[in-house]
């Protein structure tokens, strides 16, 4: 057996592995101290089952653990105190960054202050070049006196960023050293050692994230872990990670940048699955509607998209980890955004959240403005009575009065007019979401499968699927906990990377193949550690950085294999360079070498026992309720409401209709066809037969 | 089908709000994807690394209708490119692209590359136009440079000039145009890069045009865009509603230069109409067109102006022709500040002059009253964005290209929030991304040594401009050529209403022997092995009274040595305590003394040199 648990913002999320089914659990999360909320979701579980926490600790064979308590700290500004160690003469890394910005006109706002602030940066005099030579030698002296200054400042944690440290680590390393000597309690991290990648500023921006995380999230895991073992826990815990894959909780407790996007990363890789088991797609577009975020993630040909690219806070005012990660991208989408009409008389959904506190109009808590889920209610898409499976009752009324004060008076609309353009306009922006995506990694919504996940997921997905042309709408089971979900179909993975630059028009062989065999020898060795607590099936990819002469943005390419024999290999490479090109971008350029920046190597470990169980169970087949439910094209209209956990598999269900899974409601307009899934989930066709 | 088609067949409004808001988000994306295809793409650094590119989206009556987020003097005035080639071909159809780079046909400066690409219906009918518009690393200049300050004419300037030409018909390239560029442009690859670049991101635009024209319905698409450029209109006017009116003026002078020994004196008329809710700027007061780069051009003139105005409302206005409707830009023909007449040189028309004139704008509002207008920013551009070209010791390749540092700063203050450290020019409006240093080392034979905030150079204010930046860099072995064109370096940017100047900017030469030499204000260098290049950037101009700065504003710039506590004291009327946060009885008393003798003190500055002792030992 084993368990996924996703601490959330909101909920904390239990999905239960068995033999022959998973099961479902959620509970509030408990900010103060999450892991009451990890026990009280055990808790629940176990009273499900009959049997103690203990027992089904005992029981469990792997726990897998994901948090957003790595990016929160970094949000709400409560990490470590961290200090920057750089190059002299540079040490404003952090605050250039790469610069660019949003709305040109905007003269309203303060640039945003750097990572870590100038006041805790140190530059070190020393200089390595391009090509590893030394300009000017390590000044230990200097370094010496700096780390007194930390001390003195009462730095808990050192980032060191060094120019060049790719092509030369000995300096990035004598510093390391030095601080272990001289400051053996405060963890430090070294940027060629956590991200080796060219470009300072991400280099420095990842390193100074995962120093800044280091103190925090090495307790939060040891903690996590000891009170585990108290409760009854045997066996090991491994976490999700922001590439997609699972890492042992010390690894990532050593490395904590690891855990940035844990819990996001996971969506693609449980859409992969549901995509390929329910859908039979190697090829889909995979979103995770919360109460403030729509988080959105593609995959293409079975494989995940991955990003440097990715911002903590809004894009160029927050801060680029510059690390490698799984590609979700997160817009300020959900139930809880509010919405609201112009001085021009335009309609705007969001930014704007109001969050659980005061919550939407409907929740009762004071909120006045309408939100998506206030919309929602007076569409009569959502039960008052069992919304989140009935442990909140919500306000009809109070709902129709937002909506009508602050929507449908301006827009001279009527109520259920108005609530519908609020859901037409969050379902643009979720679509304008994806096809910024889709444009990016060059997919084409219209034959990819839209995986529905997230638990406001089912009032807009199929709509958003018509928009996108997208010829079928998948609903999972276990959808409303996308993210444990995924934790339970990944692999342990790591990931090993190394800078080299060479060119196809010139290409250096001998050095190739030494770094592909270190990489190789790197993954081997990984693999080889895992195996010995784990059962499962080793397997290493390896990928090149590449890009055309003069380009700098490089594609990650899949290589053949991990030796290059001769110009055979090398002609290929470019070959399946320019096959990528065009794909993505649509244009290639046969005449032009390819340069080669980088080289990694990730190594899976395909864990034994992948699920095969259905989720929920199949119980009294009993007859739909019915429900007045708003739709544009038929108007208020009496719609059956079903629910999925009575429903056979190979179910029909024509809309209009709404189907109740628990956790989601699922709105099925007119015309649209859904079908249950031999795993307890609903396909649904957006446009019906004739379409 | 939603709410692209008919919603109700009812007395609703052909496009309401909802529609509206639909439209608005699918132009957008639609500008945005050319975008992504252009950076993605692009070959040379000012596109692939810096972004000096921009999309448009224009309709077939020359109205800009989606911009994406580009920069600003790029595409403001867009509308003369489409009128161009409107006007000078008749017979456009599906399959055509134009290349555009004619100062004098209504495009900013020869070194931006635009290529045009009509977008028909399905009948034939000319629908919109798409505009992708790139900065080249080279245009075919005499000197290796993109701003050729110092050309007194355009046959000095020497770029190759394309004043809307076809480039492609029927979907297929003709190939003439492409040969003389490969024969009459640096490092002709990284350009055909560029190029097929360009043309993607058009193509790509074209055809997700006529996709959306193809479900929406072309009438449709027609609608929205009168119904966009009417709110936009509405929000435009409500914005200028807000300012009180008057009559005003402002002035910047841009420095003296190569040609222009007595500076080009910049003045701008302001009409501002509050109750009717419309703005008239008049730039026909300004000097005849001068024998050297600096003139505008009709687009970047307008532009500029247009810049100014919407910087100064602080209100978020969608950026169209919609809203254009409620500016008027008076510009006249051979002036230095308005429609140039050929063979008049604008090689630099994208930043120097053009930053002047949108800079005596920011001053002009801020006239008007507290919480209008902003301070002179933008003043550019010093060595750290120079162009710099050479032979790669390492490949015996020849390079060019624009460095696009991070040292360059340059915001100036607002009503509400401190200068945008990363501003840089007016016209790009921080909208261009910084060259990282490992790759420009990687890419060219060069050796940056320190790039730093300076201390003590922010225009003080209550609300501080950018402080300014310093930067050093050289070549590795073998020569290394920078040309640059930096105004600021006498006429320093402005503060307004009572906000101080900025830092002037500076350039200079250190010898092997770190000695160093002053260096003109715009000059073609020539660095040996072991000499490098000091650039030190402008600062931006303050907003309001330093004395009314929030003092724990003060307190952490100090902490985050952006100031200095001397300066905290005698500028600002600030006094720290031991923990570094403001005492607030000493800081009042301070403060009063300051206000009754007239105004904190200004000490001299000190010389701009960032390199602290050891590091003058380097290498």
């Amino acid at each position: 057996m084993r368990l996924a648990i996703d601490t959330g913002g909101t909920f904390t999320d239990l999905v239960i592995e068995d033999v022959d089914r998973r099961r479902l659990y959620k509970r509030s999360t408990t900010p103060a101290n999450p892991l009451e909320g990890v026990l009280n979701v055990l808790d629940v579980a176990a009273a499900d089952r009959d049997c103690t926490t203990a027992e089904l600790l005992g029981d469990t064979d792997l726990l897998i653990y994901a948090t957003t308590r790595a990016i929160n700290a970094v949000i709400t500004e409560t990490a470590a105190r961290t200090a920057l160690l750089t190059t002299e003469g540079h040490s404003e890394i952090l605050v250039f960054r790469e610069g660019g910005r949003s709305g040109p006109f905007n003269h309203r706002r303060f640039y945003p202050p750097p990572y870590v602030p100038r006041h805790l940066t140190w530059e070190v005099p020393e200089r390595i070049r391009h090509d590893g030579s030394v300009l000017r030698p390590l000044d230990e002296a200097a370094v010496r006196q700096i780390i007194d200054d930390l001390a003195a400042e009462q730095v808990e944690a050192v980032a060191v960023c060094l120019l060049w440290s790719i092509a030369n680590a000995a300096h990035e390393l004598r510093i390391g050293e030095l601080l272990s000597e001289h400051l053996p309690d405060v963890p430090f991290t070294l940027s060629h050692q956590l991200n080796p990648t060219i470009r300072e500023y991400r280099r420095a921006s990842a390193a100074a994230i995962d120093a800044s995380l280091k103190p925090t999230m090495a307790a939060h895991l040891a903690e996590l872990e000891s009170t585990l073992r108290a409760a009854g826990l045997a066996s090991p815990v491994v976490m999700v990670t922001s590439s997609g894959g699972l890492m042992q909780a010390a690894s990532v407790a050593a490395a904590p940048i690891h855990a940035i996007m844990s819990g996001p990363a996971m969506g693609p890789i449980a859409g992969r699955h549901h995509a390929a088991t329910e859908a039979e797609a190697d090829s889909a577009i995979i979103t995770d509607a919360g109460g403030t975020s729509y988080d959105v993630s593609l995959v293409r040909r079975g494989r995940i998209p991955r990003t440097r690219e990715t911002w903590l806070g809004p894009r160029f005012t927050g801060h680029m980890t510059g690390f490698p990660s799984v590609d979700v991208r997160s817009i300020g989408a959900g139930g809880g955004s509010i919405a609201w009409v112009d001085d021009g008389g335009m309609l705007h959904v969001g930014p704007d959240s109001a969050g659980a506190q005061p919550g939407p109009a409907c929740y009762g808590r004071g909120g006045e403005r309408p939100t998506v889920t206030d919309a929602a209610l007076v569409l009569g898409y959502l039960d008052p009575r069992t919304f989140l499976a009935g442990a909140m009752a919500l306000d009809t009324v109070a709902a129709e009065r937002s909506i009508e004060r602050f929507v449908a008076a301006p827009l001279s609309l009527d109520l259920h007019h108005a609530a519908a353009a609020v859901l037409e306009v969050t379902t643009e922006q979720m679509v304008h979401a994806i096809e910024e995506l889709t444009v990016n990694q060059g997919i084409d919504p219209h034959g990819a499968v839209l995986v529905g996940g997230g638990g406001a997921a089912g009032l807009n997905s199929v709509a958003v699927g018509r928009r996108l042309g997208s010829p079928r709408v998948l609903f999972p089971a276990t959808g409303a906990a996308l993210s444990a979900a995924g934790a339970l179909v990944s692999d342990l993975v790591g990931e090993f990377a190394t800078t080299l630059p060479t060119t196809t028009a010139d290409f250096a062989y001998g050095d190739a193949n030494r770094v592909l065999a270190d990489l190789r020898g790197r993954g081997e060795e990984f693999l080889a550690r895992v195996a010995e607590s784990h059962s499962g099936s080793p397997e290493i990819e390896y990928f090149a950085e590449a890009r055309y002469q003069h380009q700098v943005w490089e594609l990650e390419l899949p290589l053949r294999a991990a030796a290059f024999e001769g110009p055979g290999d090398v002609d290929a490479l470019v070959a399946d360079f320019h096959e990528l090109h065009k794909e993505v971008f649509e244009i290639d350029d046969p005449a032009s070498a390819v340069e080669l920046l980088a080289w990694r190597a990730r190594a899976n470990y395909r864990l034994d026992a992948q699920p095969n169980g259905t989720a929920g169970s199949r119980s009294n087949g009993a007859a739909p309720r019915m429900r007045s439910a708003y739709f544009e094209t038929a108007g208020l209209i009496e719609v059956p409401v079903h629910a999925l956990g009575s429903l056979p598999a190979a179910e029909c269900l024509s809309g209009p209709a709404i189907i109740d899974a628990g956790l989601m409601t699922i709105v099925l307009p007119p015309q649209a066809i859904g079908r249950t899934t031999h795993d307890g989930g609903v396909l649904v066709d957006p446009w019906g037969p004739t379409s | 089908m939603s709410a692209l088609h008919e919603r109700r067949g009812t007395a609703a409004p052909a496009i309401d709000g909802v529609r509206l808001a639909v439209l608005a988000n699918r132009f957008e994306a639609i500008a945005r994807s050319m975008m992504n295809t252009l950076v993605r793409t692009g070959r040379s650094g000012v596109l692939n690394t810096a972004q000096d590119f921009s999309c448009a989206i224009l309709t077939n009556a020359d109205e800009l209708l989606a911009v994406a987020e580009s920069q600003p003097v790029h595409v403001l005035t867009g509308d003369l490119m489409t009128r161009a080639m409107a006007n000078l071909h008749r017979d456009l159809r599906p399959g055509d692209a134009f290349l555009h780079n004619s100062p004098y046909h209504g495009n900013t400066h020869a070194a931006d590359h635009t290529i045009l690409v009509p977008v028909f219906d399905e009948h034939g009918a000319h629908r919109f136009t798409v505009l992708a518009k790139a900065h080249q690393a080279d245009c075919g200049n005499a000197q290796p440079t993109t701003y050729a300050a110092e050309a007194r004419d355009v046959y000095e300037e020497g770029a190759l000039i394309f004043p809307c030409v076809r480039v492609q018909r029927d979907y297929t390239d003709l190939d003439d145009v492409i040969r003389m560029c490969e024969m009459r442009l640096r490092v002709p690859g990284q350009w055909r890069g560029d190029y097929l670049a360009l043309l993607g991101s058009a193509r790509v635009g074209e055809r997700r045009l006529a996709e959306l024209g193809a479900e929406a319905g072309w009438e449709t698409l027609a609608e929205y865009a009168r119904a966009w450029f009417d709110y936009s209109e509405k929000r435009m006017a409500a914005a200028i509603r807000a300012l009180p009116s008057g009559r005003v003026s402002g002035r910047s002078v841009h420095d003296p230069f190569p040609g222009v020994p007595d500076g080009i004196p910049i003045s701008v008329i302001v009409d501002v109409d509050g109750d009717a809710g419309r703005i008239e700027v008049d730039l026909r007061d300004n000097p005849d067109s001068v024998p050297c780069g600096l003139n505008l051009t009709e687009a970047t003139a307008s532009a500029a102006a247009i810049m100014g105005v919407f910087n100064s409302l602080h209100a978020e206005v969608p950026t169209n022709s919609g809203a254009f409707r409620r500016v008027k830009v008076h510009v006249r023909e051979g002036c230095v500040a308005g429609v140039p007449r050929h063979p008049a040189c604008c090689s630099v028309a994208t930043t120097n002059v053009a930053d002047r004139v949108a800079n005596a704008v920011h001053q002009a509002i801020a006239s008007l009253g507290e919480g209008y207008g902003m301070a002179e920013s933008g003043l550019t551009q010093p060595p750290a964005w120079g162009v710099i070209s050479g032979v790669d010791p390492r490949t015996a390749e020849p390079f060019v290209n624009q460095i696009m540092l991070g040292s360059v700063t340059c915001g100036g203050a607002s009503p509400s929030a401190d200068g945008w450290t990363m501003l840089a020019g007016v016209g790009d409006a921080g909208m261009l991304w910084r060259d990282s240093v490992e790759l420009d080392e990687l890419r060219f034979p060069l050796l940056i040594r320190a790039q730093r905030l300076l201390a003590d150079t922010e225009g003080a204010g209550r609300m501080r401009g950018a402080p300014a930046a310093y930067a050093e860099f050289g070549p590795t072995d073998g020569e290394l050529e920078v040309m640059y064109a930096s105004d600021g370096s006498i006429n320093a940017p402005r503060g307004v209403r009572g906000g101080r100047s900025g830092g002037r900017a500076a350039a200079q030469r250190r010898g092997p022997a770190g000695d160093l030499q002053d260096l003109p204000n715009c000059a073609r260098v020539v660095l040996a092995p072991g000499e490098t290049i000091v650039s030190v950037c402008c600062s931006g101009g303050g907003y309001g009274d330093p004395l009314e700065r929030d003092p724990e504003l003060v307190a952490d710039d100090v902490m985050e040595r952006y100031i200095t506590a001397e300066r905290a004291e005698s500028v600002y009327g600030v006094l720290l305590d031991a923990r570094g946060r403001p005492d607030a009885n000493r800081t009042r008393e301070r403060r009063a003394r300051l206000s009754a003798a007239g105004r904190g003190s200004e000490p001299s500055r000190r010389t701009p040199d960032g390199m602290s002792s050891a590091g003058k030992d380097e290498g």
